[in-house]
């Protein structure tokens, strides 16, 4: 499943490394890809072991605050 | 006890603590100067500035510990090891000081980053949650992304329309800003489009649905524009590549430096500005509110490098066909031969070619008009009824309705030219002067001026003939858009000094387009593939050029074209796909507005880069000759990181 997050508050570009990677070492999560220009993250991820929440919280333990959207 | 434990959440909440921790250590900082201008006391001084050093480091320092576990090196790790040199060179203040400045600049930048981001999401808000959707008589309010195509969905007077679809009953205004940027609200009857996210103002509608959800033509335009936004530019690629070597080679600089010098202070100044920030951010942060500032107004950019092409574009070609004009062409006049009575009642066709008659389709009454005129229109309109040439549609629209035409026996197009036809025994000829002179038709003097005077007026003549004999001809007109001869003018003042028009009309006709809009260069009659040869010796000749069409028929040559600019794809999904620059609406004067954005964008953009580098400079001078250190070096820093952002925000605002 994809899911789409937005987050408004990237504001160096190291950090999208940052998120991608911390995204990524997620168990559950197959592939994410953080836009630093639109602050949007993609995220494909198995919802049973890892929920969009669950997503919402790690971006946050990043240090951005991340919220579910729509497209 | 209560206000500690709402600390303590907040705290845990990691956008809330950035602010927590800023003034806690704020506050450290400010007590410590103020015990330190009181009482002079120079323990107490280092004491709370350690302690402001220690409680905004901490913050920083666990994103680099972060960093570090996911095997990446980052900016908070060179400020962390900054930070803790500078306290274990007892340089307290300037630790304080460069962990409270990193802090407040990145709260400060995320802030604003999120202002610049927000454009798109007044887009996203345009369309609404729910559908009314109309079932067996009864309603029901369902997700909008839900609809099905065909449902019938209720909007009412005042709020907004929730899918893509065509009216079924009800007539309204609606407020399409949204989607073509043009502020006065369009019409609507049964069988108009309308869009999801277009406000409906004053009549209730009946809605039959096409597109919900994610297919809508606001949502591509959302998916587009955050393409476009994410698509580098040459020279964000640029930076990108400097900024990699550019950390790395500071920290390189900082140990070379203390190995030679054996000052620790200066080597720990070279950590703290190691931070590309300004350069990094300095054309993300221009493209994205230039983008997005050009989508409200119904202006698409495709991406960062278009938007560095057409703020660089010095010719622009222009389509004559739908784009310079309406695209709808209009019978204007009509040229009649009287015929002649050759004996009480009985009329003859006119020998003597001499007497042609113009009346203006304006003054044209069809049902009170001679009856030469009847019959021009007659035969004519039975050699057209099979053609599908737009100028066939022009003339059959003028056809009186009570007209029965019959089918003709006999039809032949001769493209370019005109048409041959035959019924009930007599032939019929309808096309240009030089179809009916191939064909061996005679013209007197007077019908020849008038054709003459007809298409020097920009008008395309349509000869008929029956049995080899001339009946008159139609005068066909495809007006000007009204607001042509001033985005000429508009993009000559722009700076672009080379405009040309490029149609496959014949040469009299485009010239006197030409005339009312402003263009001397013209290219007449020529074919589509041929429009691609003509842009690539335009290119060669004036560097980048801007090609303007409808977007459809044009695409080839829109392709070729270093910028190619469709206009009114509003719903035309091909358009707005294929096209560098769409323009949603059919308003020309986007197009020196989309010129006009984009040259701003980039200028913003050398702005951005120049500022970044001469910070760099300065501060890299600074430092080596002794005049900046650590607390100056960061904020420094952190000014020029938000001058970048807000010189990218006046963009926002063109």
């Amino acid at each position: 499943m994809k899911t789409i997050l937005r987050s408004d508050e990237l504001s160096c570009p190291t950090c999208v490394d940052n998120i991608e990677s911390n995204l990524n070492q997620t168990e559950g999560v197959s592939q994410a890809k953080v836009h630093f220009n639109t602050g949007r993250i993609e995220v494909e991820h198995d919802p049973e072991t890892v929920s969009e929440d669950k997503l919402v919280e790690i971006v946050g333990h990043s240090g951005y605050e991340a919220r579910i959207s729509q497209f | 006890m209560e206000s500690l434990k709402k600390l303590l959440r907040n705290l845990a909440n990691h956008s809330k603590r950035k602010k927590v921790l800023l003034v806690i250590s704020g506050s450290l900082i400010t007590g410590g100067w103020a015990v330190d201008f009181f009482w002079d006391s120079a323990v107490l001084f280092n004491t709370l500035m350690i302690g402001a050093a220690l409680v905004a480091g901490s913050e920083i320092a666990r994103r680099a510990w972060r960093g570090l576990t996911n095997r990446h090196t980052n900016i908070e790790l060179l400020v962390t090891i900054a930070a803790i040199g500078g306290l274990a060179i007892e340089v307290y203040w300037e630790a304080a000081a460069v962990t409270f400045l990193f802090l407040l600049g990145g709260w400060l930048e995320a802030r604003t980053m999120s202002k610049t981001r927000n454009t798109l999401r007044d887009l996203i808000n345009m369309a609404p949650d729910t559908a009314t959707v109309l079932e067996n008589g009864s309603r029901r309010d369902i997700p909008a992304r839900e609809v099905k195509e065909g449902m019938r969905v209720l909007v009412r007077p005042g709020s907004k329309i929730p899918v893509d679809g065509i009216v079924e009953s009800g007539k309204t205004a609606v407020d399409e800003s949204a989607i073509t940027g043009e502020p006065i609200p369009a019409e609507k009857q049964p069988e108009s489009e309308v869009f999801a996210g277009t406000m409906n103002q004053n009549g209730s509608i009946q809605v039959r649905s096409t597109k919900a959800g994610g297919d809508t033509t606001l949502a591509k335009i959302i998916r587009r524009v955050e393409e476009a936004q994410e698509e580098k530019a040459p020279t964000q690629r640029f930076i990108e590549r400097f900024s990699r070597w550019y950390t790395p080679g500071i920290v390189g600089l900082s140990i070379v430096s203390y190995l030679f010098t054996w000052d620790l202070e200066l080597a720990l100044t070279l950590l703290v500005i190691g931070c590309p920030g300004a350069l990094v951010i300095s054309t993300p942060i221009s493209i994205i509110s230039g983008i997005g500032n050009a989508a409200k107004k119904g202006i698409l950019i495709k991406g960062g490098e278009y938007l560095e092409n057409a703020g660089k574009v010095s010719a622009v070609a222009l389509d004559k066909t739908g784009t310079l004009t309406r695209g709808k062409p209009k019978v204007t006049e009509i040229i009649y031969l009287q015929k002649e009575e050759v004996e009480a009642g009985i009329t003859e066709s006119p020998q003597s070619l001499d007497e042609a008659t113009v009346v203006s389709a304006s003054d044209l009454e069809i049902q009170d008009s001679p009856e030469e005129i009847h019959e021009l229109l007659y035969w004519a309109g039975i050699a057209e009824s099979n053609s599908g040439h737009p100028l066939a549609d022009a003339i059959l629209s003028e056809m009186p309705k009570s007209l029965d035409l019959p089918e003709p026996d006999y039809f032949r197009s001769h493209t370019g030219l005109g048409i041959e036809a035959s019924y009930a025994g007599k032939q019929i000829l309808v096309g240009n002067v030089k179809f009916l002179e191939q064909q061996g038709v005679p013209f007197g003097q007077t019908i020849y001026s008038q054709i003459e005077r007809l298409t020097s007026k920009d008008r395309t003549m349509v000869l008929i003939a029956r049995d080899s004999r001339v009946v008159g001809g139609i005068a066909i007109s495809d007006p000007i858009r009204p607001d042509a001869p001033e985005l000429v003018e508009r993009l000559r003042e722009t700076g672009i000094s080379r405009i040309a028009m490029l149609t496959g009309d014949a040469r009299p006709v485009a010239q006197a387009i030409g005339r009312e809009v402003g263009i001397e260069e013209i290219h007449a009659g020529i074919l589509p593939d041929q429009k691609n040869d003509i842009i690539q010796k335009i290119q060669q000749e004036s560097g980048k050029v801007a090609m303007i069409g409808d977007g459809i028929n044009d695409a080839p040559a829109l392709a070729t074209a270093d910028i190619g600019i469709a206009m009114g794809t509003a719903g035309t999904d091909v358009a707005i796909e294929t096209a560098d620059i769409a323009l949603m609406s059919d308003k020309l004067m986007n197009i020196p507005e989309a010129l006009r954005i984009s040259k701003l964008t980039l200028r913003n953009i050398h702005q951005n880069v120049a500022i970044a580098l001469v910070t760099v400079a300065a501060l890299l001078t600074g430092v080596f000759i002794g005049s900046i250190h650590m607390a100056a070096g960061m904020l420094i820093h952190e000014l020029s990181v938000m001058l970048v952002i807000l010189n990218g925000m006046r963009l926002r605002w063109l």
